[in-house]
């Protein structure tokens, strides 16, 4: 019988500091893996710990893996501390749901990211890319501190000339290197603003993932300019150890996060205690 | 199939149990000391001298939760292929004269740990299918038991090997499966008549009637648990008794049905080993949902003290059907706030009518 709470294997073949405190590790997997996009893995730090991290690279991908990781406590900071190009690390899953993709056909797709929050939309955005005839527009709306601390720079260019992309940046405070737009995410929600991109809300679905505050206020925020609860998925964060629904922690309502997630429907959960901490 | 058993025959009984594995088995005992005697209840393997062994008439103090989910345990060392898969058979062990409530608890764990076809539990799997279940019904009832609100019996109905009756002259064997039979079939016993019968109703009649008057005031915030359940959560007003919570996690750890655990890793002795212990943790802990930066979705104390209650009651409901819950009151008698979980109720009832 095949043990659930094993780590198998990756060997951290390539690691790229994204930010001073984000770092991208590229793991050559020992067992051919595939995930949907959302889906997260358990990562092991052997004789630390284990943290759940969704993975950025594309879910077409099953022999290697991109996970990007930032530093904020005890596993992750043994992570960026000690653990070089040829050690292995381990994981476990693909656990949770991933997005529903079927449902964005034919639909307008705006996707929100906050700080590392952009890592786990990555890895949609590619799954996106893949069946962008599908697709009918793709708006990409990401937020961070300043330009020190976006992820993923060097590939910006890139989603830009796609067609059916719009990428929109925007850093916290103003800063001598940036010309952007400058204010929180959010204000690239307002109403005048995806006037001018031109999204269509009827038609659309709105995919999010950042810190919990700024989950809140996209929230309230997409509610506000119009959008349903039923059109808008959140990457909800809570305390995960099992990954598989047993270990009782990382719940909303009655949903665990681990199973019926991370990613869950607004209608789903807005009515339950507790769905911002 | 009922069989009756000669009161002084126990030890051949327990002597047949020997030859299937160890047993285990709720004991007795009165402990004298300079202020004056007590009666505890424990779990104890029997090994021999077992001569003047006779089942408690109530549930042990401690549960029977730890034969399937020891309080930590080792999951995994890695990497080692060794650990990917674990093997199928464990030794078989025997539970003597396990109550009704306990018995209940395994059925209810089994759905989080063998339901989810995806995710089955190697090692509580391996556990649980070397169980062999002897059940006794309850001769009588503690303050604490509820079990009767929730809708249970202070008698084993099914999912025993066997379940033992004390009737005035006889053991009354009732035999829930193959290797109960099997068992049964050592001792060549006789046939229980309808007599026999008749004094086991009228003896479950009796425990349940008291169940029932000891715990008449309880019973109507038990009846609206489902309503409670969906409305009691969102509402500071009915919890006040949570006031008196410390955070202990005495209830959970008492608890035969909470199972909520977390996965931690050490380094190993050799160079390039590492170990996974999985180990009890309780809902009633800060740490139990906190996440980076000290967010906590259960932050304040009375949400947190509200999560074992939603757990048991609703969330798990909507799951699988059935309460978390056996009633058998162990956290009661446990809670170091001298909480009651049938007045927390009552409690949260009043506030859903306020
Ligand atoms: C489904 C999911 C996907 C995630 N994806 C990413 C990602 O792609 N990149 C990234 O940088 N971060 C991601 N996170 C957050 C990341 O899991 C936490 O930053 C990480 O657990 C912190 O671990 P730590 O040991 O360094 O922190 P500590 O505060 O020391 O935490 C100790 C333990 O608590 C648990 N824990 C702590 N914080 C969280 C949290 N926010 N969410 C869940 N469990 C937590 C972990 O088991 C962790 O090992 C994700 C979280 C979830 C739930
Ligand atoms: S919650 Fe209390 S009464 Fe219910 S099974 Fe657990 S210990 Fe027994
Ligand atoms: S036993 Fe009582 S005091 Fe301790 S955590 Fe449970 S409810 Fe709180
Ligand atoms: S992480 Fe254990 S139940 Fe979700």
């Amino acid at each position: 019988m095949e043990n659930i709470y094993y780590p198998h294997k990756g060997v951290v073949k390539e690691i790229k500091e994204e930010t001073p405190k984000i770092k991208t590790y590229r793991l050559k997997l020992d067992k051919k893996l595939s995930f949907r996009a959302g889906q997260f893995m358990q990562l092991t730090v052997p004789g630390v710990g284990e943290a759940p991290f969704t993975p950025s690279s594309s879910p077409g991908e099953v022999e290697e893996m991109e996970i990007t990781i930032m530093r904020t406590g005890r596993v992750t900071s043994v992570l960026h501390k000690e653990v070089k190009v040829g050690d292995f690390l381990g994981l476990r899953g693909p656990f949770g749901k991933g997005y529903p993709i079927e449902k964005f056909i034919g639909k307008e797709i705006l996707i929100v990211g906050g700080g590392v929050g952009l890592a786990p939309l990555r890895s949609l955005i590619y799954a996106l890319f893949d069946r962008i005839e599908e697709i009918k527009q793709i708006y990409i709306c990401y937020g961070a501190k300043s330009p020190e601390d976006q992820c993923f720079k060097d590939e910006y260019k890139d989603w830009e000339r796609k067609k059916k992309v719009s990428l929109n940046l925007t850093i916290d405070e103003s800063h001598p290197k940036w010309k952007g737009t400058v204010g929180l995410v959010t204000c690239l929600l307002e109403k005048d603003y995806l006037k001018k991109i031109g999204i269509d809300i009827k038609n659309s679905y709105v995919v999010s993932c950042g810190p919990d505050v700024m989950l809140k206020f996209v929230t309230f925020k997409l509610l506000e300019v119009g959008f349903k609860p039923e059109q808008i998925y959140l990457s909800m964060n809570r305390r995960m150890s099992c990954g598989f629904g047993k270990c009782a922690r990382c719940n909303i309502g009655p949903y665990y996060l681990c199973k019926d997630g991370p990613d869950m429907c607004y209608a789903d959960i807005k009515d339950y205690p507790n769905v911002f901490c | 199939m009922e069989v009756l058993l000669d009161k002084n025959r126990i030890k051949n009984f327990i002597e047949v149990l020997l030859g299937y594995g160890r047993v285990f088995a709720s004991w007795e005992k009165e402990i004298f000391s300079n202020r004056g005697s007590k009666t505890r209840r424990f779990v104890r393997e029997i090994k021999d001298n077992f001569s003047d062994y006779y089942i408690p008439k109530v549930r042990t103090f401690d549960n029977f939760k730890s034969f399937v989910l020891p309080g930590r345990f080792k999951v995994a060392e890695y990497p080692s292929e060794k650990w990917i898969d674990i093997g199928e058979k464990g030794e078989k062990e025997v539970l003597l004269g396990i109550k009704a409530c306990d018995l209940n608890s395994f059925y209810m764990i089994d759905k989080v740990f063998l339901e989810d076809s995806l995710f089955v539990d190697p090692f509580y799997k391996k556990r649980r299918e070397s169980l062999i279940l002897i059940s006794s019904d309850c001769g009588d009832s503690l303050d604490s038991c509820f079990c009767n609100v929730l809708g249970f019996s202070p008698y084993p109905e099914k999912g025993f090997d066997i379940n033992i009756v004390e009737l005035k002259e006889f053991y009354l064997l009732e035999i829930g499966s193959k290797i109960g039979e099997e068992i049964s079939k050592n001792l060549s016993l006789n046939q229980a008549g309808k007599k026999e019968l008749r004094e086991r109703d009228e003896k479950r009649r009796k425990v349940k009637d008291k169940l029932e008057k000891q715990n008449r005031e309880f019973s109507k915030a038990f009846f609206y648990l489902e309503s409670i359940a969906e409305q009691a959560f969102d509402s500071d007003s009915g919890w006040e008794l949570g006031s008196a919570c410390v955070s202990c996690g005495a209830c959970t750890n008492v608890c035969p049905v909470c199972y909520c655990f977390t996965l931690f890793d050490r380094k190993g002795e050799k160079e390039n080993n590492y170990k996974r212990f999985m180990v009890w943790d309780s809902c009633q802990f800060k740490g139990f949902s906190q996440m980076a930066g000290g967010l906590n979705p259960r932050f304040s104390h009375i949400d947190q003290f509200k999560n074992r209650y939603y757990h048991k009651f609703f969330r798990f409901y909507k799951k699988f059907g059935v309460y978390k819950c056996t009633g058998c009151g162990r956290c009661i008698d446990n809670c170091l706030g001298g909480i009651d979980m049938r007045e927390v109720f009552l409690g949260a009832l009043e506030g859903v009518k306020r």
